[in-house]
């Protein structure tokens, strides 16, 4: 089948949950922005979400709604949105590839990272973070400015977080650990 | 009676294509296309239409007329005045669209002929259309400012609100002003391009002044209006960071208090407004502007014979059957409420993916798909230092609906009304990176 026509029956298939709004995919285009086709971004502080885990992005998206998690954008930006629109959205992103973008890393700082990353996150996130926990995102090839920017997040007091573990570890890391292994994974390929 | 299997078969190829950039590989000798489309002006709004038409239904042909070769980014680029940003981190061509099978002109195009469904261009070429989609930005009225010119815009007076020479033009002038200098910024009245520019480039100028040995310099605003976007935000920045008032080096005088500017003394960089005058050292007049003229010669620019009028629904020309009006060119919104669509990158890029959804569900006899328009706006005031705006309009019973929940500004304080909060420092820095990463994004998002 010719592509041309393939993408066309988006149009059929996608917007059935939503008869009034519309379509998921013509929402999810809106994403594309700045997360990029396929939800994968074209760097460096925003992430990649094609891929990541439905429950995972569900979950997130609702947290900023209903101010459980903070932001700086996004939690205003998700509350113009139904339940069901972000339901929609988690799926549809959930159901595209993950596509690690590898960006290149000194040699010392791959080794500290590799060390940094035994040490605190390879329980949850797996050794190259693309192997993760159920509904933990893969971290392989996510934008590493993101990732020490998430971490930043997690480790001021002041910023309202809601993973316990995550914020633990998080605050018991020294501060050139956080780009250690922000950047050890974001090297990662698939 | 939609199938499972057509979904997953769909979802497969989809699932191929994307997150590379050869989406489309143009078929050489392809059969009849289903429709042609020819996109004028190859900005964010026009880049994304272009590309996107291709990236969901690659039989249809489309053209893109544009001028220039290079296209530099209008977003960020008060950065690139100041020192902060190389101007090529805001560049790119149309190799991007040439791969998904976009026909790219690099020409003008001069005249439409709607009943013949026609455009022609500055070289002489005829491209025929079944759906056209203007996208041709802003064109400016010189003579609005007594005094100010074309010629003196390209040559000694730059505006600078179309990013490129005249960015690198008023970077040099700000660098040669002397400590204790005078930058004034004329800022026309609304709706212009870029709502919160003239003041995120107040606080640019004034970050390399501190940062330069001029803190002695002053930044006056001279303003057609009696507020602005983000103003809060603003106030707030320009205060803690810059100083903010006849004391600060940032001053702001609105409409009321005889802030707009009607003529200019060029040799002596003297702004006159109905009273006043105000003599500067570097003098940015912003001058007032409209549609894309080839949009206007058409007769499109219906409201205050300045801007085009639109159907929410898909964007088509309230004028013109199959002629599509998109970014700075096009009115939208809540205009009773004040919640018209900002002129933004962001807004005309979702414009164009409106539009473009209307076009492909019609040349495949599909149903008209429903809308949404979604607008992100960072301003950054300092390296460290930034915040945003973003709006949300949904279609309802085919009017705009602007969606308060889904739309506002960075916070301002924390805590309650009664005993506010700073915001922590890390929301401010946090939104400096989502302006750069929002950049990296956008462009490739229309030019990739």
């Amino acid at each position: 089948m010719r592509k041309g026509v393939l993408a066309v029956a988006l149009f059929l298939t996608g917007g059935s949950a939503m008869a009034a709004g519309p379509d998921v995919s013509l929402l999810a285009r809106t994403c594309n922005n700045c997360h990029g086709v396929g939800g994968v971004s074209a760097g460096a502080s925003m992430p990649s979400i094609g891929g990541l885990p439905r429950g995972y992005l569900e979950s997130v998206m609702k947290q900023w709604k209903y101010d459980e998690r903070g932001a700086a954008t996004m939690n205003r930006i998700v509350k113009g949105l139904s339940d069901d629109e972000i339901n929609a959205l988690a799926a549809y992103f959930a159901k595209k590839p993950w596509v690690p973008v590898s960006q290149p890393v000194g040699p010392a700082m791959h080794k500290k990272g590799k060390a940094v990353i035994s040490e605190n996150c390879e329980d949850c996130h797996g050794p190259t973070g693309g192997d993760p926990d159920e509904d933990a995102p893969k971290i392989n090839g996510q934008w590493a400015k993101y990732m020490e920017l998430e971490l930043d997040k997690y480790r001021d007091e002041e910023f309202l977080m809601p993973h316990r573990k995550m914020k633990k570890t998080a605050r018991k890391m020294k501060p050139a650990e956080v780009p250690a292994a922000a950047h050890y994974f974001g090297a990662q390929g698939r | 009676m939609h199938s499972q299997i057509d979904r997953r078969a769909f979802l497969k190829a989809l699932s191929a294509a994307s997150g590379a950039s050869i989406l489309s590989i143009p078929r050489a000798h392809a059969a009849k296309a289903k429709a042609r489309v020819v996109v004028v002006g190859g900005g964010y709004g026009g880049a994304t239409a272009a590309k996107y038409l291709r990236l969901m239904d690659d039989d249809i042909e489309v053209t893109l007329l544009e001028r220039e070769t290079l296209y530099t980014s209008c977003p960020l680029s008060n950065e690139v005045m100041s020192g902060e940003r190389d101007i090529k981190t805001l560049q790119r061509g149309y190799k991007g669209l040439q791969k998904h099978g976009v026909n790219v002109v690099h020409d003008e195009a001069t005249t439409i002929d709607p009943v013949k469904k026609t455009v022609a261009t500055a070289s002489g070429k005829t491209f025929a259309y079944d759906f056209l989609i203007l996208s041709p930005g802003i064109d400016f009225n010189f003579g609005a400012v007594e005094g100010y010119s074309k010629e003196l815009a390209d040559t000694t007076l730059p505006h600078a609100w179309k990013a490129g020479p005249q960015t690198l033009a008023l970077k040099q002038q700000l660098e040669a002003m002397p400590d204790g200098g005078k930058f004034i910024i004329a800022v026309p009245p609304g709706p212009f391009r870029c709502p919160p520019g003239p003041y995120e480039r107040a606080a640019q100028v004034a970050n390399h002044c501190m940062h330069h040995g001029k803190k002695r310099a002053k930044v006056l605003i001279l303003d057609a209006n009696d507020s602005f976007s983000k103003r809060p935000l603003f106030e707030q920045a320009w205060k803690e960071l810059y100083g903010y008032g006849p004391g600060g080096m940032i001053e702001w005088i609105p409409g009321a208090q005889d802030g707009k500017v009607e003529r200019l003394d060029p040799k002596t960089l003297t702004c006159y407004t109905g009273f006043g005058e105000h003599q500067g050292d570097v003098v940015n007049i912003i001058p007032p502007h409209h549609a894309g003229k080839v949009a206007k010669d058409l007769g499109l620019a219906t409201f205050k014979d300045k801007w085009c009028e639109v159907k929410p629904e898909n964007m088509e020309s309230t004028k013109l059957k199959d002629v599509f009006v998109i970014g700075d060119s096009c009115v939208g919104g809540e205009l009773a409420t004040n919640n018209g669509f900002p002129k933004s990158a962001h807004m005309a890029i979702t414009q164009a993916k409106v539009v473009v959804a209307s076009i492909v569900a019609k040349v495949n006899g599909l149903p008209p798909p429903v809308p949404i328009y979604t607008n992100t706006c960072y301003s950054v005031v300092a390296p460290d230092w930034g915040f945003s705006v973003v709006h949300l309009y949904r279609v309802q019973n085919g009017q705009w609906v602007y969606i308060k929940e889904g739309s506002g500004i960075s916070p301002v304080t924390f805590g309650t009304k009664e005993q506010p909060k700073p915001v922590p420092r890390i929301y401010r820095r946090l939104e400096v990176e989502y302006a750069d990463g929002w950049l990296r994004n956008v462009l490739a998002d229309a030019f990739a």
